[in-house]
């Protein structure tokens, strides 16, 4: 190897070192010093002398007779995040296409108006949404009360109402995510195609089903893997509309479950073992997701 | 002409122009940094900085930052940061960052954090900094002491309850539950064209530390003489079924409300009365209200009056603090200690001060709000400092709600809570 080509890859590995030491250090270090921790006693009565006890933390995860318990709060969290990934895909992709119409007149400003919930900060969202729920002031309640006569919902006093809650709230703060995604894939298929299929007389729905359901899938799919990740590891929303698993610890997800172990009852090695629990769920459903929709194909191949 | 360059192998390719004179200033932008860091590093030396993370509200920040502009002037190489956070992240944050060897030099806040961070011996006993003569001047209960060590000192007492009412609507408050009760029915009217429903009584009822008052006047309390929980009680059936009754028979509180909602309802003039603690009172002032500050009233049934946790808020000092710097942060605790700025918070904010000067000084005698937060001191207990605590508010949230929510009798609610807080104990001892 001559002075010239080590030089190259000395000035390569300059340039490619600081992000794997960056990746390394908030990522992979952290990664596996949790999973060391799931391991271990860690706790608050053995912060500084903690030891590796094996799966203890784990089997504490599966059948802790906590209230409630993993299992239920499982369920919980996967019925949250379907809700609400089904919605965000059918709102933001159904306000993508009606956006991508070329009759419509002023689509910045619809696109602007549409895109303000993902703007504003999850913090004010929730905390304003938390205020709208209120039984007696909040405005979802005077609506159905003043303008169509139903009765008042206790919509943060009753589990099965808190749980609602959280999602309403999280579906209007989630669907622009996906209509900005659907709205940029439906902008690059060409035009084209649409028009070869009108002349060969393709009806809308043909349209829809023939190209623009299976062009826009290369891109809609890693978003909605990357927006299942997001909704099943959402802490911010229901910590806050619900103030904290309100009523009764009835609305928590795994992740505040996780939160709630860690930093209320400082049981970091458990907290850690069901983050680990979590990492898996999420991995095998991404793998899953990934290769049963087949995402990585060339879909003009 | 071309300059001579170094030769190219003929299977090399050549480098772009650009790559090659970033590859020739990359070593003197990396000494360049390195000089940089070292300036910085240098300035750092010649300026001591004191951190100070704290959950204070606004109105109290302000004052604090004065107090710490004027400690500044005095010491002009003492660069002092204050840093509010909420309490939870004060806390975990406060955990995180000491554990790693770094954090603030100064933690402020109520004493009930001592219990966590004294088991994992992340702040410096005290009794070997501030000596008796010193601590002398204070209130003993400004001075924390857990497992035998001085670990927080105060300059703020309270962090209590108290009854506060708009003198529009309540001329006199009342002295006893019978007398809120009525007092509340008289007020409360139902939503009428162009305004909402008007309460006798609102607060954040919802929340386990704002059940504390009935339950003491019930005659219960959170744990027994050996610091276990002691929720499976007479007391707790009672004062669950008494605010259930507030709402449900007398209807004199909202249906539901937490803690901004009862303090939008009283401030607009929408509740005559708040249960609310002196944090809290600066703000009504300042919203124009015309407030009384009363103890909590007396339960007629039991002839006990409701008291309230009553916590001192103070200073711990992070076990990371290095020596040469400790002496340094002893003074600014010494200073914001001091007579002179526990009066100038007292007058601006009414908070209870901790120094016995200026408790007995003619400001505080005189003051209302402060003569009857120190008779709701007097009723109340001192709030545990063990961290068992936090596992008996966990406790007690879920079935204190069940009861409200209709789905739990108070009998069942006060076993479960016993039992939950049990398991918790144990889990987080664990």
């Amino acid at each position: 190897m001559n002075r010239k080509s080590l030089r190259q890859k000395l000035f390569v590995a300059a340039l490619v070192v600081p992000a794997f030491v960056v990746l390394f250090g908030v990522v992979v270090y952290p990664f596996f010093y949790n999973l060391v921790i799931s391991f271990s006693n860690m706790s608050l009565r053995h912060i500084r002398d903690w030891k590796l006890i094996g799966l203890g933390q784990y089997i504490k995860v599966f059948t802790e007779p906590s209230q409630p318990n993993f299992y239920t709060v499982f369920v919980k969290t996967v019925i949250w995040t379907v809700v609400n990934i089904f919605f965000h895909v059918v709102i933001g992709v159904f306000l993508a296409l009606v956006l991508n119409q070329k009759e419509i007149r002023g689509k910045a400003v619809f696109r602007a108006v549409l895109v303000l919930p993902w703007a504003v900060p999850q913090l004010i969202v929730a905390l304003t949404w938390r205020g709208m729920f209120n039984y007696e002031y909040g405005a979802i309640n005077l609506i159905l009360t003043q303008w169509f006569g139903l009765p008042g919902v206790q919509w943060l006093k009753q589990p099965l109402e808190a749980f609602c809650a959280v999602i309403i709230t999280n579906v209007w703060l989630g669907f622009p995510f996906m209509m900005v995604i659907a709205l940029g894939a439906l902008q690059s298929i060409p035009r084209e195609l649409y028009e070869a299929a009108d002349m060969d007389g393709a009806s809308w729905h043909h349209k829809l089903r023939h190209i623009t359901v299976p062009l826009i899938r290369p891109v809609m799919v890693p978003a909605i893997t990357l927006g299942t990740i997001w909704t099943f590891n959402n802490l911010n929303i229901v910590w806050l509309v619900s103030n904290a698993g309100e009523p009764s610890d009835q609305t928590h997800l795994l992740v505040s479950f996780v939160y709630k172990a860690a930093f209320n009852f400082y049981r970091y090695g458990y907290g850690a073992a069901l983050s680990i629990v979590i990492f898996f769920i999420l991995l095998a459903f991404s793998l899953t997701f990934m290769r049963q929709s087949k995402a990585a194909e060339n879909v003009y191949g | 002409m071309t300059p001579a360059g170094p030769p190219v192998s003929p299977g090399a390719q050549a480098p772009r122009p650009g790559s090659l004179a970033l590859a020739r200033l990359l070593p003197a932008l990396l000494v360049a940094s390195a000089l940089l860091l070292a300036g910085c590093a240098h300035r750092a030396g010649e300026t001591v900085r004191i951190t100070i993370w704290h959950q204070d509200r606004i109105d109290i920040r302000v004052v604090l930052e004065k107090q710490i502009g004027r400690f500044m002037a005095l010491h002009p190489g003492v660069k002092v940061e204050q840093l509010f956070k909420e309490t939870e992240e004060l806390r975990s944050g406060f955990i995180i960052a000491a554990l790693a060897g770094q954090g603030p030099d100064i933690v402020y806040g109520p004493s009930d954090q001592v219990g966590p961070f004294e088991t994992m011996q992340i702040i410096l006993p005290l009794e070997g900094i501030f000596d008796s003569a010193w601590c002398a001047s204070y209130d003993p209960l400004a001075m924390t002491w857990y497992k035998g060590h001085l670990y927080q000192v105060a300059d703020k007492l309270g962090n209590h309850l108290t009854l506060v009412y708009n003198r529009k609507l309540v001329p006199v408050p009342p002295a006893t539950d019978e007398e809120m009760i009525t007092i509340g029915k008289r007020l409360t009217a139902p939503a009428g064209a162009g305004n909402g429903a008007r309460y006798g009584l609102a607060w954040n009822y919802t929340e386990p530390f704002f059940f504390i008052p009935f339950l003491t006047g019930f005659g219960g309390w959170i744990m027994d003489g050996e610091g276990r929980p002691s929720l499976d009680t007479r007391a707790t059936v009672d004062a669950l079924r008494f605010i259930k009754d507030l709402r449900d028979v007398h209807r004199i509180i909202p249906n539901e409300a937490d803690y901004e909602i009862a303090d939008i309802l009283f401030k607009d003039g929408n509740a005559g009365m708040i249960i609310n603690g002196d944090w809290s009172w600066a703000g009504y002032r300042n919203a124009g209200l015309d407030i009384g500050v009363a103890p909590l009233p007396k339960i007629a049934s039991t002839g006990l009056w409701c008291g309230t946790m009553v916590s001192p808020k103070g200073f711990s000092i992070n076990a990371n603090v290095t020596e040469e710097k400790k002496k340094l942060v002893i003074e600014l605790i010494r200073y914001l200690m001091s007579e002179e700025n526990q009066m100038e918070s007292t007058r601006e904010l009414y908070t209870m001060p901790t120094h016995m000067r200026v408790r007995g000084s003619e400001f505080v005698r005189n003051n209302e709000i402060l003569r009857n937060s120190q008779i709701q001191i007097d009723h109340g207990r001192a709030m545990p400092v063990s961290p068992d605590l936090r596992a008996i508010w966990d406790a007690m949230r879920p079935s204190y709600q069940a009861v409200l929510a209709g789905t739990k009798t108070a009998e069942q609610a006060a076993h479960d809570m016993q039992e939950l807080a049990l398991q918790r104990i144990a889990e987080m001892n664990e």
